[in-house]
């Protein structure tokens, strides 16, 4: 049972595909930090004292509206998380919980959004929000979201309180509690491991989408920072400086999100597969 | 009078928590979601006249869009791209998903959460990131990937992939590959690890080597996942748009060689330099769209659903 | 069928010991039980016999080969599972054959192989079903079907009758005593039961944190445990243990105030352990003093739960319906030729 030739190889494939995953991303960084000059001379060479410049970040920062679109991003995000959760986990109580005539057949509806694209009602979708006046409001962007994540929320959210001991919500009962209280205060605490993991897993595709943002907000500086980051790019597209500053300014932040938070979000992408 | 279900909650304060919990979930799908959806397809079936209002149409846009040289040259060159581009994905994302994981999922393994982690990466950059970092690696003016590619001796390969014609809808391909990578192989790394130890041991037991474990133990009880993984990869290439816009703007050129039904679409819609926007058409492709999913879940659900019965534990 | 033999075996992981100088025969169709508590290091062993784990230290022999570098199936061994670990994806009759196929045995032997193991086990109807369509019992004979046709020189079972129901268990229990007599099998069991241990064993091990506390005959463990420790795991009821001084000369014992005649050599210490089991003792004029708290009735048999001065648990076992409530006050006397004494070790001091 030893066998370290094998080992050799086991983690040669492993170690060339990571080097492979993370060049693109290192490559960018690092020549984001030096001199026009040095992107094109030298590379694969990491910013030293000598080739060291930040004229990319100071037009990133400087010139455009980039530092007011992550705010934007920050926003749509948070919401959309925020009302997902707390509209999802709220229908997935009563779908669980309560016997009602329609039960299974609502619980099917729903279950229809996951594996739909709902994008392809774009078309209504600019249609209804241009009617309600909402083009290019974050509202409209979050709205779309929510709707976009709530079916995979339910479900899984639908999972997790199962799991929760019938026990406790009929000593809430007995207690006096409405129905109201046990879900706010019983059920809701319990729930914020599958929460956290719900909240990680939307909180990416959010972040990163390019169609909504597109359709829904392309100006008056309601842009996303992946759509602000689009145009700027498009903007700036010979000066290598600030495209590469813009791209590691658009890189870090999720990485470091990813980084933080691997481990919920691993989790989650695999109990919404599990359907 | 008490609801069948709780006792001494009458029947009024009962149906009023329910649509408390659910109304807000309801509605905002039902509005966002699935009106949409449904009123897209009612769109395909109408046709908008220069004067905005609508006639109805039947199934003659999508006569037109099949058939009519106009629209339906586009669309089947753009259905047909999907299809490389699916194919593509299936003999390169996936085999590679399966390789990792089975990888990562061996008994003995150090370093294993830094590789899972650093691989999954990618999947969490933007495609506008991506997109350009990839045009800025592959760019003939950097010459990256030409030096790295010396490196190897393989030099002579290098071209400029991106434009050319014959070559952009690969490479951009691949560079979904390279991005999406991670989601296969963390869905076929769990459920290899959902198969109990035991069971390994008892062939390694009977005599079984590590390869011929993995062959003919594990991969026969994972086929559910790679059948989910293949249904998903179909949907998720079938509806791409965001890495080939980010790339190649909503031409997809050059030449419209990597142009999808994704691109064809928001062209269509929104008009171009080349033409007006066309809300009918539009929609019309949205609801083909719609229906060659459908047509893929449906496959995967009956396929897979029959077979499912035979390897559960 | 062959004899296992495991010398100074030694296991660690970084720091800790999980097998300390295990040293052990299996004779040569015999029957032996690994027993202990969780953790203490049985089925740790079993699994290196197997070879599915490695060991820092030691040989195993099989058949008087040594085999501590083999890899299990070039062992010539076959186990049966906790969980049985039959594979899902096929049927009984592929399940017992698909080791053998990649031993590229041939066809006509693996029929007959098969069919054999079928017969004794009687899984003759369920050679064509898939084990989720199995019970519990069922999917064990499987299990042990899947073992019988590699024909190999040592059996190891690693808790097999744990994942059963009670009635289920002793049915199971009788079927594998039997078929060690039909086979004639080098069997190596591990259980956490002592039940199972005693009745299924031609010798019990008992371990503990990784040692070997005692290997001996079933009657010899209950009679004369070498320590407190297999004193205390032997036998349900386990033995009452009581501190006690003992007399210099070896000849009397002090135990909660009251003398009792021994018959050992003269002592260097005086503070021992003193045992008895409840079976061994009975109420009468004069002994221990306690007083009762508690009958168990089970019917002809039962058991009197009585506390000492110092406030310590004694076990008494009556016969009958004997009159005594709660808060009588008795003596309790141990049965002369077993009493156990252990020194400050915890170790046995023998006459």
């Amino acid at each position: 049972m030893r066998r370290p030739a094998s080992a050799f190889i086991v983690h040669g494939i492993l170690g060339l595909y990571t080097l492979l995953a993370l060049f693109p991303i290192i490559l960018v960084i690092m020549n984001s930090f030096k001199a026009k000059r040095a992107i094109f001379n030298t590379p694969l060479q990491p910013p030293m004292p000598w080739n060291f410049d930040l004229i990319g970040y100071t037009k990133v920062f400087g010139d455009s509206a980039l530092a007011s679109y992550y705010l934007n991003s920050i926003v749509v995000t948070v919401g959309t998380i925020f009302f997902t959760l707390l509209f999802g986990a709220m229908a997935a109580w009563a779908l669980t919980e309560y016997k009602f005539r329609w039960n299974t057949a609502l619980g099917i509806f729903l279950a229809i959004g996951i594996m739909v694209p709902i994008r392809l009602g774009s078309v209504s979708i600019i249609q209804m929000v241009a009617d309600l006046n909402l083009i290019n409001t974050l509202t409209a962007l979050v709205l779309v979201y929510v709707a976009q994540n709530l079916p995979l929320a339910v479900f899984i959210l639908s999972e997790f309180i199962q799991q929760i001991p019938k026990d406790l919500r009929e000593a809430g009962r007995c207690d006096g509690l409405s129905e109201y209280n046990i879900f706010f205060f019983i059920i809701l605490p319990l729930l914020r491991p599958a929460m956290a993991t719900v909240a990680v897993f939307t909180m990416i595709p959010v972040w990163n989408d390019l169609w909504f943002p597109l359709l829904l907000a392309p100006t008056g500086g309601k842009q996303t920072i992946t759509l602000g980051v689009q145009q700027f790019l498009g903007q700036y597209i010979t000066d290598w400086n600030a495209v590469l500053a813009a791209l590691s300014t658009a890189i870090v932040p999720v990485l470091i999100l990813y980084v933080i938070f691997s481990r919920q979000l691993i989790r989650g992408l695999t109990s919404g597969a599990v359907k | 009078m008490s609801t069948p279900h709780l006792v001494g909650v009458s029947r009024g304060a009962y149906m009023r928590s329910l649509v408390f919990f659910l109304a807000p979930a309801v509605l905002i799908y039902s509005a966002f979601s699935i009106y949409p959806l449904l009123n897209t397809i009612l769109n395909s079936f109408y046709d908008k006249q220069d004067n905005g209002t609508f006639i109805y149409n039947g199934i003659a846009n999508f006569t037109t869009l099949l058939t009519d040289p106009t629209w339906s040259a586009p669309f089947w060159n753009a259905f047909w791209n999907n299809c490389k581009f699916f194919f593509i994905h299936m003999l390169v994302q996936n085999p590679i998903g399966l390789l990792l994981a089975a990888l990562l999922s061996l008994p003995v393994l150090r370093f294993r959460s830094a590789y899972r982690t650093l691989i999954f990466m990618p999947t969490m950059l933007s495609v506008v990131v991506i997109g350009f970092s990839w045009q800025l690696i592959l760019s003939p003016l950097w010459g990256i990937a030409k030096m790295l590619l010396q490196g190897v001796g393989l030099g002579f390969l290098f071209g400029p992939w991106l434009g050319q014609e014959s070559t952009a809808l690969l490479t951009i391909s691949l560079i979904s590959v390279w991005q999406f990578v991670g989601i296969p192989m963390i869905l076929i790394y769990t459920a290899l690890l959902a198969i109990p130890d035991e069971l390994i041991d008892a062939a390694t037991v009977d005599g079984l080597n590590q390869f011929q474990a993995f062959f003919y133990v594990k991969l026969p009880l994972i086929w559910p996942t790679i059948g989910l993984v293949s249904v998903l990869t179909f949907v998720n290439n079938f509806n791409a748009f965001d890495l080939v816009y980010a790339m190649k703007g909503a031409l997809a050129g050059p030449n419209f060689s990597a142009d999808i039904m994704g691109t064809l679409f928001y062209r269509v819609f929104f008009g171009n330099q080349l033409q007006n926007g066309d809300v009918s058409m539009g929609a019309t492709i949205a609801t083909m769209m719609l229906i060659i999913i459908l047509c893929g879940v449906m496959v995967y659900l009956f396929l897979v659903q029959r077979r499912l019965q035979r390897y559960s534990f | 069928m062959a004899e296992v033999r495991i010398e100074k075996l030694h296991k660690s992981y970084g720091q800790v010991d999980v097998l300390k100088d295990i040293n052990l025969i299996v004779e040569d169709g015999s029957f032996v039980v690994l027993v202990g508590p969780s953790g203490c290091g049985k089925s740790t062993l079993l699994r290196s016999v197997a070879g599915l784990e490695p060991v820092t230290g030691g040989d195993i022999s099989i058949d008087g080969r040594n085999v501590s570098d083999l890899a299990p199936a070039k062992r010539e061994i076959a186990m049966v599972f906790q969980s049985y670990a039959l594979y899902p994806h096929m049927n009984v009759e592929n399940n017992m054959a698909f080791g053998l196929k990649f031993a590229k045995t041939p066809k006509a032997e693996i029929a007959a192989r098969v069919a054999e193991a079928s017969r004794i086990l009687q899984l003759d109807a369920l050679l064509k079903r898939r084990p989720k369509e199995l019970s519990g019992g069922q999917r064990q004979r499987v299990a042990i079907g899947r073992a019988i046709v590699r024909k190999p020189k040592v059996f190891l079972f690693d808790e097999p009758l744990s994942n059963l129901d009670a009635a289920l268990r002793v049915n199971t229990r009788v079927e594998i005593a039997n078929l060690h007599k039909l086979l004639k099998a080098t069997i190596l069991y591990v259980t956490h039961d002592q039940v199972e241990a005693m009745t299924l064993a031609d010798k019990i091990v008992v371990m503990n944190q990784g040692r070997i506390e005692q290997a001996g005959k079933p009657l010899e463990l209950y009679y004369k445990p070498a320590n407190l420790f297999v004193a205390r795991f032997i036998g349900s009821p386990a033995m009452n243990i009581l501190p006690a001084k003992i007399s210099k000369d070896g000849k009397s014992v002090l135990v909660q105030g009251t003398k009792l005649p021994l018959g050992l050599k003269p002592q260097n210490g005086e503070m021992i352990q003193f045992g008895f089991r409840p079976e061994h003792s009975a109420f009468a004029k004069s002994g221990i003093p306690v007083t009762v708290n508690l009958i168990e009735r089970l019917g002809e048999v039962g058991y009197a739960h009585c506390r000492t001065v110092d406030g310590l648990s004694v076990l008494v076992e009556i016969k009958g319906d004997p009159k005594l409530p709660v808060g009588t006050k008795a003596f309790v006397t141990p049965a002369n030729q077993h009493m156990h004494i252990f020194d400050e070790n915890g170790d046995r001091l023998n006459a």
